[in-house]
């Protein structure tokens, strides 16, 4: 048996895993491959997903919104005309991962399943409301980002079970935007934030996550809840603001100290609503 | 280490055949086994960029890509477009605006640029340094890289102007 296995469906790859635990699922291989040359991990095989045609597409879901393959690699996500409005912050954050050609190895499942607290699609899709669908030798399930994610690193995945597809729910018109702040184009987020407004009159209101200042992205509905309506006052944006950085757990890395970050979300939370609501 | 394998994989539009470790890179094949050595073993973490090839068209990481993966898949390296001509004015541009120093990041350089010129035709700065965001270079600065991506571009789109006004 070959180190690399390519089966052509998600039951095969499921078998095959199940069938030999040492064997470790491959999306794109950006990162997997990276820690393989590190000598970072062992494997007795690595399943790659990547001919797997059920894993691909971008269309939308039996629930309404939308379904994005786990195979998808970012830069057909960054450049899917399909998301705008409320998920044009998905398409700004893939578009922001690494570079051009790593983009092209990538892929959303492969990097929801590493689950690195600075990466760029978790604070997305927490934002979002978005559901992880995995499926593994006990079937399918699909569980909400911040059931799925549990601690830094660690992740509701269990042995053998692989990310199949993300489901976005219904987006509504928007707009949404990602902020990230990094040391170079293309490094991992010191900070990052997404942001959706819901609604355009008076009562409107967003929807806020953290990236890269703790185990997961940092998200709060009630202060949510107490800003709607609110979104042109600057003291509630500033205690909202100050609500978020309180939940935060960041660390001392090379992108930046724990103080550091703290400082930086303040300013990036209050100006990825200025974003959605259009004031300067 | 993953004991030896044969790998069949079409290199160049050529079929090769290459006994390797079974977690070998494409990036080992073509260096160690091929004698292809244009795509260089940099970071060997994806960082780099010195190992760009391309698979099925598309611009990826040698060093990222096992070649187990590669099966059915067609790899062109820099070696592979000693053809082409778009290969061969951005390779001119880069000599002329000396966009090589220690030549150890210009093959990846050339195969990200290629891509571009073919996906954009006529790129602007911002558009050149972000595609080759992902390709280090310690020695230039970049500033002579990205002139001689702008010139071969700005060249290719001439070339096809003219020869779109001979047809009509």
């Amino acid at each position: 048996m070959s180190f690399v296995v390519a089966p052509q469906t998600v039951d095969e790859a499921i078998a095959f895993l199940a069938a030999n635990p040492d064997a470790r699922p491959m999306a794109g291989g950006a990162s997997l491959v990276a820690m393989k040359n590190a000598r970072l991990i062992e494997a007795s095989h690595f399943v790659s997903l990547a001919r797997i045609e059920a894993l691909r597409g971008i269309g939308p879901s039996a629930a309404g919104g939308l379904r994005i393959g786990g195979m998808m690699h970012h830069r057909q996500i960054a450049e899917c005309a399909d998301l705008t409005g409320g998920w044009q912050m998905l398409r700004q954050a893939a578009g922001l991962i690494a570079n051009r050609v790593v983009r092209n190895m990538g892929t959303i499942g492969g990097a929801i399943a590493n689950a690195d607290p600075a990466a760029d699609y978790l604070p997305v899709l927490a934002c979002a409301g978005a559901e992880v669908e995995l499926v593994g030798p006990d079937g399918l399930r699909r569980l909400a980002v911040a059931d799925y994610l549990v601690d830094w690193y660690e992740t509701a995945l269990e042995p053998g079970e692989i990310v199949t597809a993300i489901e976005l729910p219904a987006g509504g018109d928007g707009p949404s935007v990602y902020r990230k702040l990094a040391r170079t184009p293309g490094d991992y987020a010191t900070v990052s934030v997404a942001c959706a407004r819901e609604g355009a009159g008076p009562d409107s209101s967003v929807r806020v996550a953290v990236g890269a200042c703790g185990p997961a992205p940092i998200r709060d509905r009630d202060a949510e809840a107490a800003l709607a309506g609110r979104l042109h006052d600057p003291a509630a944006i500033a205690a909202f603001c100050a609500t978020l950085a309180e939940q935060a757990d960041p660390i001392d890395d090379v992108r930046g100290s724990a103080a550091y970050r703290l400082k930086l979300i303040p300013r990036m939370v209050a100006a990825a609503i200025r974003d959605v609501t259009g004031d300067r | 280490m993953a004991g030896k394998e044969v790998f069949a994989l079409q290199i160049n539009g050529t079929r090769r055949e290459i006994f390797a470790p079974g977690d070998a890179t494409l990036l080992d094949v073509l260096r160690d086994d091929l004698a292809l050595r244009a795509a260089k073993r940099g970071c060997n973490q994806g960082v780099c960029g010195a190992c760009t090839v391309m698979v099925d068209g598309v611009p990826v990481r040698g060093c990222l890509t096992l070649a187990g993966a590669c099966t059915g898949r067609e790899v062109t390296t820099l070696e592979g477009f000693a053809d082409d001509a778009a290969m061969q004015a951005l390779q001119e541009a880069m000599i002329l605006s000396g966009g090589v120093q220690c030549g150890f990041c210009t093959s990846g350089m050339l195969i990200t640029a290629r891509d571009l010129v073919a996906q954009t035709p006529v790129p602007d700065e911002p558009a050149i340094r972000s595609a080759l965001s992902g390709n280090l270079c310690r020695c230039t600065g970049y500033v002579r890289i990205v002139e001689a991506v702008t010139d071969a571009a700005l060249q290719l789109a001439r070339q096809k102007d003219t020869k779109r006004e001979a047809v009509e």
